[in-house]
């Protein structure tokens, strides 16, 4: 082997290529998501001002749209956290068994299923048997069916991570097992659950798909739970297939707010696991 | 049976699935004494104690024959409730565990608030009382809402045997309450669970053998699951009548 | 398994062994000088002197071992018995210094009658029978030995309780004789008890016993 290939400089020059190359790879991947903000500020900027927050869309204005995402996160909530957390206590408390594990294999797979899928199934089952019409409920079950396994799983993992000491401590002293699971060890995960909470309503708020199938878009404001509604992703959605060319300004109005809000729901997911791995210390 | 036995088990064998964890142990628990259990690892002393106040059947594979007696009457029987057993039967584990999201106050309090038995009780009064008697008043009293684990190893324990305390159980099991703090934070339970005994009967697991001696009035040696020997810790230490329990103490193994 | 506390303990069981045969020497010495009749009384002393240094330092090492070690059980009694022995040892050496201080003070058995001094002879022997086995017993551990000193303890007695019943009675002559013997006969049998004691010793090192040989 030629003696270049030993040397001291030679294998310098290899380790700097390959650092070189790695760093290379990582301005690339976060270049999308600089232009995608770059992108969505200068086109969207211009548009907000409180008309444009306020009024409804045959007024230029994506109210509707806000009011909507609002609603339908709202709704979401309502259902997919509490069904949720149970489901990851069970899991977690009480999941010892093959039914258990069958649960968390489907509650896997769930959290998998491309979005149009849960929208059409959605429609199909709930629109088509129950509402017979657009539904902000039937929305809010669509994007439930996305926001369970999520919250489920988060909720099982920070339930695993209170150790067994403190259930037994619990259970030593002849407290039942239903409130040793509430009082100790729900309390001791409680920012792992908040953080879950938090992530599961990060993933459903800029979903589209789901919501396409089952509240459709509206002009307006909420007209009730059998009418179509709108939503931010709907909105983007809808307006970016007009000519108008205000249509397409406020798309990219309503594209900044949904990435602010979507943003802003993540570094609040960064927060409240901060605290998290402090909880246990050990002296 | 035992008649001046505060607990007692007759009979008893238990099971982790497959696996016999204690054979045929007969042996008593005086009242108003402290019974130490000694033997190598793996021998049963554990799970003998988490039978006496039915933990050992929280474990999914746990099986059980035979009885345990408290006062005169059997524990696993068909119509009695686990949770009450607990409630006169208090334990404290190796490694200190206070509910790290309750202040030291609400540490002690949590076994009243919980199981509902706080009603008619002055809570402040019982938090101060478990806390004297567990001789860590004087170091937390200006701190009482702090954190519980805020404070040293050695005083979590206590802050522990308080919690246990509060309920005021007839019998408390310690699980080698000692083997994850300093000397002198062991001498300090040490001291305490001969002072615990006046009011409550004490059956302590440990694999220190001069903590056995120190502390107990009768010691039990389990080996293999079984009970080797039992007998008052002066006669234990000084002549051992089997063999075996000589070549343990001594250190010939384990 | 080997522990730590086995070389403490193996260390003061030779230290005892060795202690045990220098009183068998000074006993030998001491009680044939007074059935002789020859002064030994200095290297007498010397010995008796080394032996209650001996004793002494047995007392400190079982006070190391116990500090140290924490022993239990058999390590226990095994100790606590030594130290016990290491004693009755150093008795051995002090009566043998009493009998040869009243050998030179008084007179050996000189005169004395032969039948005097036969039956003092046989005593002797049975006493320092009784001492070997004591040294024996503990270099072995051997109950069964240690047992049998039951019986020539007893004899020892009798033969001391008559000798002095026999004393009183008989018209004597010669008060260094009666004094001297007297005073032997004494020393024998204390000597006999602490053989005794030795023996008890190792009884209850080997299985807790608290047994009473005499």
């Amino acid at each position: 082997m030629p003696k270049i290939l030993n040397s001291y400089r030679f294998r310098r020059f290899k380790n700097r290529l390959f650092f070189g190359i790695c760093l290379a790879c990582v301005i690339i991947a976060i270049v999308p998501l600089l232009s995608i903000l770059f992108e969505v500020i200068a086109r969207g900027a211009s548009q907000i001002n409180l008309h444009f927050l306020t009024s409804n869309v045959l007024q230029g204005g994506i109210g509707p749209a806000i009011q909507g995402t609002l609603v339908i996160i709202g709704l979401t909530s309502v259902i997919g956290i509490p069904i949720g957390i149970l489901s990851g206590i069970y899991l977690a408390e009480y999941g010892n068994n093959k039914f258990a594990s069958t649960m968390r294999v489907i509650n896997n797979v769930l959290t998998q299923v491309p979005s149009v899928i849960i929208g059409i199934t959605a429609f199909g089952l709930i629109i088509i048997y129950v509402t017979g019409t657009y539904s902000p409920l039937a929305g809010a079950v669509a994007l439930s069916f996305m926001m369970i396994p999520i919250v489920a799983r988060t909720t099982e993992e920070s339930l695993k991570l209170v150790p067994n000491s403190i259930r037994e401590a619990s259970l030593a002293l002849g407290v039942h097992k239903w409130r040793t699971t509430i009082s100790v060890v729900l309390a001791a995960a409680k920012s792992g659950l908040i953080t879950g909470t938090l992530l599961g309503v990060a993933r459903i708020a800029g979903e589209t798909a789901p919501l396409l199938f089952t509240i459709l878009g509206n002009s307006f404001f909420f007209q009730g739970f059998n009418a179509p509604m709108d939503a931010l992703p709907l909105r983007i959605f809808l307006n970016s297939r007009l000519d108008a060319a205000e249509a397409q300004s406020a798309a990219w109005g309503a594209a900044l707010i949904l990435i602010l809000m979507v943003l802003a729901l993540n570094i609040g997911v960064r927060v409240a696991s901060r605290g998290r791995n402090l909880s246990f210390k050990v002296t | 049976m035992d008649n001046n036995a505060k607990m007692q088990s007759i009979n008893l064998n238990a099971w982790f699935g497959t696996k016999q964890a204690l054979k045929d142990i007969n042996l008593s628990i005086k009242p108003n004494a402290v019974t130490a259990i000694i033997g190598p690892s793996g021998c049963g002393k554990s799970t003998f104690i988490r039978v006496l106040n039915r933990m050992h059947e929280l474990i999914p594979t746990a099986k059980l024959t035979g009885q345990v007696l408290l006062d005169g009457e059997d524990i696993y029987a068909k119509e009695v409730d686990p949770v009450m057993i607990r409630r006169r039967v208090g334990m404290v584990f190796q490694k200190p565990n206070p509910f790290p999201t309750m202040s030291i106050y609400d540490n002690v309090a949590a076994g009243l608030r919980l199981t509902g038995a706080k009603k008619g009780k002055n809570l402040d009064e019982v938090v101060r009382r478990s806390l004297e008697q567990a001789t860590l008043w004087d170091e937390v009293k200006d701190d009482l809402r702090k954190p519980g684990t805020s404070i040293s190893g050695g005083q979590q324990q206590r802050l522990c045997i308080a919690r246990a305390i509060a309920l005021q159980p007839e019998v408390i099991l310690m699980d080698e309450p000692t083997s994850a703090l300093d000397p002198i934070a062991s001498a300090k339970i040490e001291k305490l669970v001969v002072e615990l005994k006046r009011d409550y009967t004490v059956a302590i697991v440990t694999h220190n053998m001069q903590q056995a001696s120190r502390v107990s009035d009768y010691t039990a040696f389990l080996y293999l699951g079984a009970l080797i020997e039992y007998g008052s810790t002066r006669e234990i230490f000084e002549s051992p009548k089997n063999p075996l329990t000589e070549k343990y103490i001594t250190g010939e193994f384990g | 398994m080997s522990r730590i506390i086995d070389r403490g303990l193996e260390e003061q069981a030779a230290f005892l062994a060795k202690m045990g045969e220098l009183t068998y020497q000074i006993l030998d010495i001491s009680i044939n000088g007074y059935l002789e009749g020859k002064s030994v009384e200095p290297e007498v002393r010397e010995l008796s002197d080394l032996l209650v240094a001996m004793g002494n330092k047995v007392e400190d090492q079982t006070f190391q071992l116990i500090a140290r070690f924490q022993p239990v059980a058999s390590d226990l009694r095994a100790i606590k018995s030594y130290m016990k022995i290491g004693n009755d040892f150093a008795r051995y050496g002090r009566y043998a210094l009493d009998i040869a201080v009243i050998n030179t003070q008084i007179s050996g058995l000189k005169e004395c009658e032969a039948a005097t001094i036969e039956y003092i002879c046989a005593m002797s022997d049975k006493v320092l029978s009784m001492v070997r086995i004591s040294i024996d017993a503990l270099k072995k551990h051997d109950i069964e030995l240690a047992k049998t000193v039951s019986q020539t303890e007893r004899e020892v007695d009798k033969m001391y309780l008559t000798y002095l019943d026999g004393l009183i009675h008989k018209e004597q002559a010669n008060s260094k004789c009666v004094i001297s013997s007297a005073l032997m006969t004494r020393y024998l049998e204390r000597i006999a008890d602490h053989a005794v004691y030795v023996c008890e010793s190792i009884v209850y090192i080997v299985n807790g016993e608290k047994v009473a040989l005499g």
